[in-house]
């Protein structure tokens, strides 16, 4: 536990909290310095072999600040990395994805296929930072394989996004060529990576959902104390008081089931995405809250209740949609809640 | 998710032992209040006997000093097979049980403590009312006369009155001063001379809070918890009490009941619409965070790093995602819930879920209300301004 304080006052130190959206190539910089993507890395391939709360703290307090690094994508292909049984080099694809060469992957689903030649073709969707990643990891039935970007037959078009803490793009293969030292894993095994890391990264979205959302109340609660009209705070108001300490509620109850996710191995993917729905939801919720509560101001492009508001209602949708994860749920409790 | 062998031994003993001792048909006694009591007074005869009726005591007495991981597979198990909660015992082995062990005085202990595992009952005269969210303006007077106190006054929303052979009471021992400190905690025989109890009738036809009438009751001065004038951080023990581990239990017991929701989706063949199965879903999920704060909250305390307002945030959440519980079931049971049923008492599983539904205002009202958890959430732990006190309403 002392471990994961000493990370959340590293995360707290590197990213402070009174400068958000911090420059996105700096702050990737400064996260591969830091060491921060060898935390899941097993000691074996020298990484820290860390557990799950402790990339869920960082996603938590880079979510506090809006950062646009892109580590939630990166900790995930480095994770695909390490389970790789195919790949050629696999110790040194690690290193370097560790100390800092971007490998993306697409956050939903895609829609490439592979070509009866052995080519791949057809689009990934919502592929973040293309622009800055040296390959992009492609998942087709029976095959997972990494693609260099700059190969013949990519096209990377970037699609602006209402939340500019996040950058999207689409990545469009034509006839690429599959190397086979670059193929990651292969029939079960690769489905069985991709669903593995698919869980971690619904946990890291709660946790920036979460951070975010806590970082929005208190800048509100901050601004109700301060702002007087009818010669008093607004935070006097009980009206206002009230909203404020259901977000407060909502938001602590969230972050306890988060952290019993983190911690517990067993926590099934629809687990993770009941998870990641509850969070989303709520980060939400109390974005949309803020911009009430701020009044006009919240309206104001210098304002940053936007920015939070952009970022909650993205994160609705990246990983899943909150429909899909909470049927999901309900169908694995329908089967798991068997009548007495 | 799996458990520890440990855990895992422990869910299969209690599992065996439930297959072999759970009472079965209680909701039949639903229309009968004498059979009701009786009923529970026998089913926590049997769990004492079992060794789970008070997981949360001391490892001295037997069947306590349970971890939490053992509690909470306890109370899973219990919910899962359908057993009544002890309603009647409820005040005795939390709220009475928690005053005695932290406050009470070496006498008080081996007086009532053995009493409360051979069926004696607790209840609670907090309210007055003229004192509800404001408990500290209470009125209920004590006069100290030589060995004794006299008591008058009224007291209400006391929860199985009616059945109570005891009662945790506070009196008014001075008006000097706030008004926090003129208060003093007292143990009263409620078939003292002076005494009497009126069940009110509630909306959901049962009769579980009553008023207490106090008519020169005589207490005497060794049936006081803690110095006079000490009765507000004694009642604060008490209340502790409920917002911790009660709040565990019924959140655990709340999951444990999940197959009650299961079951209704399969008896009205919703198995494949989606919409119902995302709200199961998200219920699922809240009750899981329910489950989660409770942990955390219990962690917190026992490390001894409870803040103030974490025992709010915990109750408003438990009475909220009961409030959505009994609320998606008596939407999935549909016309069926809406046909009057007798209930004796309340719970989670009287069978009826609009009755369920109704008795989920008990825990936004009761013990601090949903808006008072507010105030305190608000000012005390998000340090928001306090409005003027001293407000005169003309």
């Amino acid at each position: 536990m002392i471990e994961l304080n000493e990370l959340k006052d590293a995360a707290q130190k590197a990213f402070p909290a009174d400068q958000l959206s911090p420059d996105r190539d700096e702050s990737w910089k400064l996260i591969a310095e830091m060491g921060w993507l060898m935390l899941p890395v097993p000691e074996e391939l020298g990484g820290l072999g860390l557990g799950r709360d402790a990339a869920t703290a960082l996603h938590f307090e880079l979510g506090r600040v809006l950062s646009s690094a892109p580590l939630i994508t990166a900790m995930f292909s480095v994770q695909v990395l390490c389970a790789a049984d195919k790949l050629a080099n696999k110790a040194e694809w690690v290193e370097r994805a560790c100390s800092g060469e971007f490998i993306t992957l697409n956050m939903l689903s895609n829609d490439v296929t592979l070509n009866d030649d052995g080519t791949l073709s057809g689009p990934l969707y919502a592929v973040p930072d293309a622009d800055m990643a040296s390959h992009v990891i492609v998942f087709v039935p029976g095959l997972s394989v990494l693609v260099p970007l700059d190969t013949d037959g990519v096209t990377v078009t970037e699609r602006p996004l209402w939340d500019e803490s996040r950058r999207l793009f689409e990545v469009t293969l034509e006839k690429c060529p599959v190397d086979r030292d670059l193929v990651i894993a292969e029939g079960d095994r690769s489905q069985e990576i991709g669903l593995g890391f698919k869980a971690e990264s619904l946990l890291a979205l709660a946790a920036d959902s979460l951070g975010g959302a806590t970082a929005t109340l208190e800048m509100t609660v901050e601004y109700l104390k301060t702002r007087k009209q009818f010669n008093r705070p607004l935070a006097m108001f009980q009206s206002l008081k009230h909203r404020c300490a259901d977000l407060k509620t909502q938001i602590t109850a969230a972050e306890a089931l988060l952290w019993s996710r983190a911690a517990d191995m067993d926590a099934s993917l629809a687990d993770m995405g009941a998870l990641k729905a509850l969070a989303a939801d709520v980060y939400q919720f109390v974005t949309e809250e803020a911009i009430q509560l701020h009044g006009g101001i919240g309206l104001t492009d210098e304002h940053q209740c936007h920015l939070f508001m952009k970022r909650a209602m993205l994160n609705l949708s990246l990983g899943g949609s909150g429909d899909e994860l909470k049927e999901r749920t309900g169908r694995q409790a329908l089967a798991a809640f068997a009548a007495k | 998710m799996t458990e520890g062998t440990e855990l895992a031994e422990l869910r299969q003993e209690v599992r065996g032992w439930l297959d072999a001792n759970a009472p079965t048909g209680w909701r039949d006694s639903n229309d009968d209040h004498e059979a009701f009591a009786q009923s529970q007074r026998e089913w926590f005869a049997k769990l004492v006997e079992g060794g789970y009726a008070i997981p949360h005591w001391p490892a001295e007495w037997p069947g306590g000093g349970r971890n939490l991981a053992e509690q909470k597979v306890i109370y899973e198990e219990l919910a899962r097979a359908d057993t009544p909660r002890l309603l009647l015992s409820f005040v005795s082995t939390y709220h009475a049980a928690s005053t005695f062990f932290e406050c009470g005085s070496q006498a008080q202990k081996d007086r009532y403590l053995p009493k409360i595992l051979e069926g004696e009952t607790w209840c609670q005269g907090f309210s007055e009312p003229n004192a509800g969210s404001d408990l500290a303006a209470l009125k209920t007077k004590a006069e100290r006369k030589g060995d004794v106190y006299v008591i008058n006054g009224q007291k209400v929303w006391s929860t199985m009155a009616q059945y109570a052979d005891k009662c945790l009471l506070l009196v008014r021992t001075s008006s000097d001063g706030p008004k926090q400190a003129g208060i003093t905690y007292l143990l009263m025989d409620m078939k003292a001379k002076g005494v009497s109890v009126r069940p009110i009738n509630q909306i959901q036809g049962d009769q579980e809070f009553c008023e207490i009438f106090l008519d020169d009751v005589e207490v005497p001065v060794e049936e006081r918890v803690g110095e006079e004038g000490q009765g507000w951080a004694v009642a604060q023990a008490t209340l502790a009490s409920e917002r911790g581990l009660t709040l565990m239990e019924l959140s655990y017991r709340m999951r444990g009941a999940l197959w009650r929701i299961a079951e209704l989706i399969r008896k009205n063949g919703l198995e494949e619409d989606a919409g119902v199965l995302r709200d199961f879903g998200h219920l699922v999920a809240r009750t899981d965070s329910a489950c989660a704060i409770a942990d955390q909250f219990l962690r917190n305390r026992i490390d001894g790093i409870e803040r103030v307002g974490d025992a709010s945030i915990v109750k408003n959440t438990y009475s909220r995602v009961l409030r959505e519980y009994s609320l998606l079931g008596t939407r999935l049971g549909g016309m069926e819930e809406q046909y009057r049923a007798p209930i004796t008492f309340g719970d989670l599983n009287t069978g009826n879920w609009m009755a369920d539904f109704m008795n989920s205002y008990a825990w936004t009202i009761a013990g601090g209300s949903e808006e008072v958890q507010r105030n305190i959430i608000s000012e005390r732990m998000l340090e928001m301004q306090r409005e003027p006190k001293n407000w005169v309403v003309s």
